[in-house]
């Protein structure tokens, strides 16, 4: 009897396994692909959480990857051909609305509401509302979230005998950290040229991207919100949002650009010619006072084998301006505090799913793994993966932080000027509309001629918003201006 | 006779290379000519290409972009192929002497030539590094200041062009010295028995000889050298400015940076236009050249 009952019991555990098994490896014998940028940086999570994945839903994962100037053809032609010849794609978020509109992307929401596993709300309001949603819908799940953030060095600017100096030279205080892009020209003009850390090796105010398809034009943009994005005035910093005219050529934005110019002057040797990549080296190998970066300054100083910085870098939201331009009233108002908005620069990837993808449920399946807070905290906080915070626990748990390589100090005030950023009422999105690549690359373009001294920042910026003029033409006024405003969560008429 | 079985035979068998050579050489080139003459826009369903008859050409030439990267790319051709050619023929010549060490030479020569482009600009944007080069540094300690190789507008161009010669100078020599090679000393000895100056032998024997293989050795080398990208793309970026964008990558910028297929595909086809007319120039130069030499 007794015997009896155990075998029983015994049984009735394994068939209980057996069940839970074959519920849990709900996608036995599928194959999901999915389509990123070439390994390490973005591409790395994948490789990192599709065994664990595979092993729990009995799928497959294939990766297919590319070089960055081949992601976009590629995908939109699998899309565009009906061909779904990738289930997932991992994309910038600029990109999202090329897609959503013409309908190549299946719509999340459904999946969102039912998924006990990814805790949308723990995602930042700027990320889950904005950049993933297109006409109210939402189409993709953040995977990084990507703003831009200042930089400087503690041991410079904090240091009492320089700051002395400095008071001495340009009769005001040192401001730790600044808090205007003027205080910035100031300060990288003092600690340019000279020594100040004592290593032997000539020191620079400065290091910022300049050189074209080099990511310099989202630098740029960096300086332009403090100078043109006036708080409460909603319109963005691209285009006005009722005509559609391009607003790259206002007083803001050309005072932003002579700005951009003039601290080229106390950067270091051949920053003409250095792109984001070599910036981060540059920096972490201690020779500049300030820069502007993603978060992949703060991760390359603190925990880079090779930084000599480790421990010295300080980290704020970025400067802004007193002056402002008020494009409502066409001139400068002026402010009691500094308009330090932050910019959304790039905005992050995504990770969307084609609508003709005949595996869509395993594909939802898979970014929610890769998404979850657990498995996402993992990706931020480990090297290479080109993942950047996006979710508020990410900036609440300091162990991973301090695992990966940051002192808990430097862990709290990189997160810290992170969400600051992103929190700011005042935070400007990237340009999210069809067309986005064509109009950056005519202000690319354009921006490497002012820096080489080819022209002036207002006939560059004319130029720009003469070829901007073009390209909304070519793809329709209203569509884009339907685009643009639905891009900012404005009414669409 | 070939009877009729014989000929179907031979259709089939052909019909593969016909087939490939349809899929990889025809198809493309209409593909981007239909591209040239038409715009080009991604609409769910399809590719959607409509005709908008020479509209795209209309646009480049009235685009300074454009006629910018044809003067770049012609400079660099112009300055890098025949400093190339005459540094080749140079080392050819000194290389087939009977000298100690000549095949350490022969192969030292070539090795530039087998490095990768991207890996070739990587290595002189770091010799050419204003802050931290080798040449700064050099440049320095003999109290001369130090130079913008690539960050001045002025500069950079010859520092691609410099970049070049290092690399490509190899291929030339290689041509050349087989020419030489293939000389029959006879043909010198008999100049020399008659009086010929050691001059005269290399303007009137040798030279002569040479020009086929040279010929081949600079059309190869400028069709090449028109579409160079991957060392400009790493070195400078086409920067500072626009004084290094060559029309490959102008191409480059606008077909996959600003995803605008059907004016990226104009560029490139001017390109392979200014390389048919540049190559049709330069036989015909040669040509006459010849021509005139033989009367």
């Amino acid at each position: 009897m007794r015997t009896g009952m155990i075998i029983g019991v015994v049984c009735l555990v394994l068939f209980g396994a057996a069940l839970g098994m074959a519920q849990a490896r709900k996608f036995e014998g599928v194959t999901i692909t999915v389509f990123t940028q070439t390994p390490p940086y973005i591409a790395k999570p994948v490789m990192m959480f599709a065994p664990d994945w595979e092993r729990l839903t009995g799928a497959k994962v294939r990766l297919i990857t590319a070089p960055w100037g081949e992601l976009y053809p590629k995908m939109y032609s699998s899309f565009a051909l009906g061909q779904a010849l990738f289930d997932i794609v991992i994309m910038p978020a600029a990109w999202l609305p090329d897609f959503a509109e013409a309908g190549f992307l299946v719509p999340l929401d459904d999946f969102i509401k039912k998924d006990p596993y990814i805790e949308w709300e723990d995602i930042l309001p700027v990320y889950r509302e904005r950049i993933v949603s297109w006409g109210g819908k939402i189409y993709a799940v953040p995977m990084d979230g990507d703003c831009h953030i200042f930089y400087y060095r503690k041991d410079a600017l904090e240091n009492p005998e320089y700051q002395a100096m400095f008071k001495a030279k340009y009769g005001y205080d040192l401001p730790v950290p600044p808090r205007t892009w003027k205080q910035v020209r100031d300060i990288a003009e003092f600690f340019h040229g000279w020594d100040w850390d004592g290593d032997g090796i000539i020191n620079y105010g400065v290091v910022e991207p300049r050189r074209y398809a080099g990511q310099a034009d989202w630098c740029f943009f960096s300086r332009t919100v403090g100078y043109v994005a006036l708080p409460g005035q909603p319109g963005g910093q691209f285009f006005d949002p009722v005509t559609m005219k391009p607003r790259i050529n206002s007083p803001g934005h050309i005072r932003a650009l002579e700005d951009y110019v003039e601290i080229m002057k106390f950067g270091v040797p051949g920053m003409i010619n250095m792109d984001s990549g070599e910036v981060r080296s540059v920096f972490a190998s201690g020779v500049a006072a300030m820069a502007i970066d993603w978060g992949d300054i703060g991760v390359i100083s603190e925990v880079g084998p090779e930084s000599k910085v480790k421990g010295k870098v300080g980290y704020a939201i970025l400067p802004g301006s007193y002056e402002v331009w008020d494009f409502a009233k066409g001139q400068w108002v002026t402010l009691p505090e500094p308009n330090q908005a932050g910019y959304l620069a790039f905005g992050g990837w995504v990770a969307a799913i084609d609508r003709n993808s005949r595996n869509i449920a395993a594909a939802y399946d898979f970014i929610s793994y890769l998404s979850r807070p657990d498995n996402s905290y993992i990706s931020v906080t480990t090297a290479e993966t080109g993942f950047n915070p996006y979710r508020a626990s990410h900036f609440e748990r300091l162990a991973g932080w301090i695992g990966f390589g940051f002192s808990a100090e430097a862990a709290e005030a990189y997160l810290k000027a992170i969400r600051e950023t992103i929190g700011h009422p005042n935070v400007q999105p990237d340009l999210r509309i069809p067309g986005a690549a064509k109009y950056f690359e005519a202000l690319d373009a354009q921006l490497a001629l002012v820096v080489a001294g080819q022209k002036t920042p207002k006939e560059a910026l004319d130029e720009v918003a003469r070829i901007w003029e073009q390209i909304t033409n070519e793809y329709g006024r209203d569509a884009q201006l339907r685009a643009y405003r639905l891009s900012l969560g404005l009414p669409v008429r | 006779m070939i009877g009729k079985a014989a000929r179907r035979q031979g259709r089939l068998f052909l019909s593969p290379t016909i087939l490939l050579l349809l899929a990889f050489t025809l198809f493309p080139f209409l593909f981007t000519l239909a591209l040239v003459f038409g715009e080009a826009r991604f609409v769910g369903g399809g590719l959607q290409i409509g005709f908008v008859g020479t509209r795209n050409w209309a646009r480049l030439f009235q685009d300074e972009r454009f006629w910018n990267a044809l003067m770049v790319t012609l400079r660099i051709v112009a300055v890098a192929v025949s400093l190339e050619y005459l540094l080749g023929l140079g080392l050819a010549l000194l290389v087939d002497r009977k000298v100690r060490g000549q095949n350490f030479f022969r192969v030292l020569f070539i090795v530039p030539m087998l490095l990768t482009p991207i890996a070739v600009g990587y290595m002189w944007r770091m010799i050419f590094d204003v802050g931290r080069g080798p040449i700064t540094g050099v440049l320095q300690r003999l109290g001369v200041s130090p130079v913008g190789w690539l960050t001045d507008t002025s500069v950079a161009i010859y520092s691609i062009v410099i970049t070049d010669i290092w690399q490509w100078t190899p291929f030339m020599f290689l041509i050349l010295y087989a020419a030489l090679q293939a000389i029959p000393p006879d043909y010198i000895e008999a100049a020399r028995v008659d009086g010929a100056s050691g001059w005269q032998v290399f303007r009137r024997v040798i030279l002569p000889l040479l020009a086929p293989a040279s010929i081949a050795a600079i059309l190869l080398r400028m069709v090449e050298c028109f579409k160079i990208v991957d060392t400009i793309y790493i070195m400078t970026g086409g920067g500072p400015g626009r004084s290094t964008e060559s029309m490959t990558l102008f191409a480059y910028a606008i077909g996959f940076r600003a995803f605008d297929l059907d004016y990226g595909a104009t560029i490139a086809f001017s390109l392979f236009l200014t390389l048919l007319v540049a190559a049709m120039v330069f036989v015909n130069m040669t040509r006459r050249l010849r021509d005139v030499r033989m009367e």
